[in-house]
């Protein structure tokens, strides 16, 4: 049964790097949007995720309901070593989520705008880069519970070149996200071109960023390229996801929206199975050892209630969201290009 | 500041700003898609014009309430580590509905706020409806999560760890009934109250009568009719406590000696050290009366208990007594409010003016009730489980932590504020009716 709230861990974890990473990276982009058409990418942004990005956040919500009740002690360690990168995450949210809001439905349109515009944007930035430092601490071999040293305690289970990079890699792979979901959500060949370009660019700056991510964890001696090396399923993923670039490559210069959506979604998929391969069964490495699903798992009854919980909230939440997409981004879906 | 005492206030802080947004949440929809289904089967303008004038006030306080209330869900684990460790598994299902509840209502948000044109219209509505009913049921649940602190159930505890955990057991325990409705109901009393002085401030000002006096009447309608029902609802509720936490309910009455023929204290200032209450009105027996229905039955008093597992008396009683005092007052405007909406005199200015006095009122009373519920239990978390000092995080920053929400608190404070304001603003000059 742990294996299969794992299973649901690792969905929920998907749609929000999708949803909920598309989103961030709306913020990111706006900071790029140079000196053309700043006003209308900005209301693309505004109309594109206003529906939907409430929605987007709420797999944040559900990983950690399923952390809290499913895998205690990983919320648990979540909680006290890595309280520094998991307050900045939260202030990042707050930030992000009312910046967005307060700039669509603040009544009188002044240069208020600005502040919005740039505190959406800071925490886009923020918020993304420091949720891959939480991601990547969990797994790093650093986290050291019950030491006496502060900085053993809470600082150095997530400071260092490898979480950094990691949390780039993650703001870069959510920018990528956003623009091919961008490039969809408007039919003006000017945006569609600037969207276009930023595409490929963050697609080459995420290929480099990865790299950077097995490099600094050979350099700071962590196991995580090697077990990703090690293991046949993330290599095979990272295989097909570089073959897919040159599709992806294509799509992006045609702009075939939704075969670029597919390809772009189908890679992360594979980035993120490659990544959870690397270390299953493990879920979270201290420095003492490695815990996998099955040991940091609830007992058995409270198992049985929250995927009972799960299944029956999926049914009511499904058909709803499924609904939400269709109302708002039918079209967006059916303009071949 | 002592370290448990800094968790403490920063938990009490982001509850207290959180349930303020939520309380919204969860009941501002029903007035929205009270005066949509007006327009709908009217198509009286003004029903139009309100319901969208509320959505975008919704709008701005849902978000805050959202990205706050993420922050709590955090914050538990954060401040409280030990604490959650052992109720995650426990009480992770009330967790679980909440969280599809809340999803649920995300999305029906995004449906209705984006939604107009774009559906069918009573689709549309339905949308509008179900963020009202979402909301609403998050709400419950997780009063059912905090009602399980105050009336552990569903598990046994052996030698430091819950075991034989029971989920449902747990959902449904002792106070998940009386907490919910009293929350529930205060929730409607206090955003009815707090709409319809804003709507009472434009109706004296002259701007846009008509319309604003539909909106008065709806969101008074709800918070009257809850401000008559509430009282019933508080005695249910203190009956429940007396019988399930009688240290809180001594607290909260200031009730020093176990007693029979119990004495109810109105005002006064408890002196804890010599336990009596100083200057205070006694009432000989009400208290039984109301704890029991009998004005002789015997109710515990604080010496029944060990010192050290007193709540903060003073506070407690103090709160408690402002909850009650202004949830009596309410009640009063809730019985004149039926009363002239039957002569037909609204209208008038003096209500008006009581309107707009006693509009922040609910939202007082609410954190004051939210302080006896967190209070009374004090010094446990888990009441007679866990003691609160031995779930707190080992983390020593929690000044750093602390500072830094408590500026993102008090700057949003003032953004929504700001935001409100300026929405009021621009409401009256488009939609000045000549």
């Amino acid at each position: 049964m742990s294996e299969l709230l794992g299973v649901f861990l690792a969905i929920a974890l998907l749609l929000y790097i999708l949803f909920g990473g598309a989103d961030y990276g709306a913020g990111i982009l706006e900071i790029f949007k140079g000196k053309k058409l700043r006003e209308q990418q900005s209301e693309l942004i505004t109309k594109a995720i206003g529906p939907v990005w409430e929605a987007n956040h709420m797999w944040l919500i559900l990983m950690l309901v399923i952390l809290f009740v499913g895998f205690p002690s990983v919320y648990h360690s979540l909680s006290t070593s890595l309280h520094i990168p998991v307050i900045m995450v939260l202030a990042g949210v707050v930030m992000r989520g009312s910046a967005f809001t307060f700039r669509h439905y603040d009544a009188i349109k002044d240069s208020s705008q600005k502040v919005y515009s740039f505190f959406f944007s800071l925490s886009s930035v923020w918020t993304s880069v420091w949720l891959g430092i939480t991601a990547a601490s969990l797994h790093r071999g650093l986290i050291k519970e019950g030491s006496q040293v502060y900085f053993e305690q809470y600082v150095a289970p997530w400071f260092g070149l490898y979480p950094l990079a990691f949390g780039l890699f993650v703001s870069s792979l959510f920018t990528f996200l956003s623009s091919v979901f961008l490039i969809g959500e408007t039919q003006a060949p000017s945006l569609r071109s600037i969207f276009q370009r930023r595409a490929f660019y963050s697609n080459i700056s995420t290929v480099a960023l990865g790299a950077l991510v097995f490099l600094s964890a050979e350099l700071e001696g962590n196991h995580f390229a090697r077990s990703f090396f090690e293991s046949p399923a993330s290599l095979v993923s990272l295989t097909l996801a570089t073959v897919l670039l040159f599709a992806l490559w294509h799509f992006i210069k045609t702009g075939s929206n939704n075969r670029l959506r597919i390809v772009a979604v189908a890679q992360t998929s594979l980035i993120i199975i490659g990544w959870l391969s690397a270390f299953y069964p493990n879920l979270v490495v201290t420095s003492t050892r490695a815990y996998t699903f099955t040991e940091l798992a609830a007992p058995p009854a409270v198992l049985k209630q929250i995927l009972i919980a799960l299944i029956v909230g999926l049914i009511l939440i499904l058909p709803s969201l499924f609904y939400l997409f269709h109302v708002f981004k039918k079209e967006t879906f059916r303009r071949k290009n | 500041m002592e370290h448990l005492l800094a968790a403490r206030t920063i938990m009490g802080l982001s509850l207290g700003f959180h349930i303020l947004f939520a309380a919204v949440g969860m009941t501002m929809p029903f007035f929205m898609a009270t005066s949509h289904f007006l327009y709908l089967r009217s198509g009286n303008k003004e029903d139009l014009i309100l319901t969208r004038m509320w959505s975008k006030g919704v709008a701005i306080l849902f978000a805050v309430g959202a990205v706050s209330g993420t922050v709590l869900s955090f914050e538990l684990g954060l401040l409280w580590p030990e604490f959650m460790k052992h109720a995650g598994p426990i009480i992770g299902m009330p967790f679980s509905w909440e969280g599809t509840a809340f999803f649920l209502e995300a999305i029906a948000l995004g449906l209705f706020l984006y939604g107009w044109d774009k559906m069918h219209k009573w689709v549309h509505w339905g949308s509008g409806l179900l963020v009202g009913l979402s909301g609403f049921a998050s709400g419950i649940f997780i009063l059912s999560a905090n009602s399980w602190m105050n009336s552990p159930s569903g598990f046994e505890w052996v030698n430091g760890q819950a075991v034989n955990i029971d989920p449902v057991k747990a959902m449904f325990n002792e106070a998940w009934l009386h907490q919910t409705l009293h929350m529930q109901l205060a929730a409607f009393q206090a955003v009815g109250f707090a709409v319809a002085g804003i709507h009472a401030l434009l109706l004296i000002r002259k701007h846009n009568i008509e319309l604003n006096l539909r909106a008065l009447k709806i969101s008074l309608f709800f918070g009257a009719f809850a401000s008559l029902l509430q009282p019933l609802s508080g005695h249910f509720a203190a009956q429940r406590v007396a019988e399930l936490q009688p240290a809180k309910l001594a607290a909260m009455e200031a009730h020093f000696k176990t007693q029979k023929n119990a004495p109810i204290i109105i005002g006064g200032i408890p002196n804890v050290s010599e336990e009596k209450v100083d200057y205070a009105i006694e009432i000989p027996g009400v208290l039984s009366f109301l704890a029991f229905n009998d004005f002789d039955a015997e109710v515990k008093g604080l010496d029944q208990f060990p010192k050290e597992e007193w709540p903060a008396v003073t506070v407690t009683h103090f709160a408690f007594q402002i909850m009650v005092g202004i949830g009596t007052l309410m009640a009063g405007i809730g019985t004149l409010f039926f009363y002239l909406v039957w002569k037909k005199k609204l209208n008038s200015n003096a209500f008006l003016r009581t309107l707009i006095l006693t509009s922040p009122l609910g939202f007082v009373a609410i954190e004051a009730g939210w302080i006896v519920t967190e209070l009374g239990r004090q010094p446990w978390i888990i009441y007679g489980v866990m003691k609160t000092k031995d779930a707190v995080t080992k983390f020593p920053d929690l000044y750093f932590h602390g500072i830094l929400f408590l500026s993102i608190y008090f700057i949003l404070s003032l953004a929504t504020a700001w935001l409100l304001y300026r929405q009021i603003k621009v409401a009256n000059k488009i939609w000045e009716i000549p």
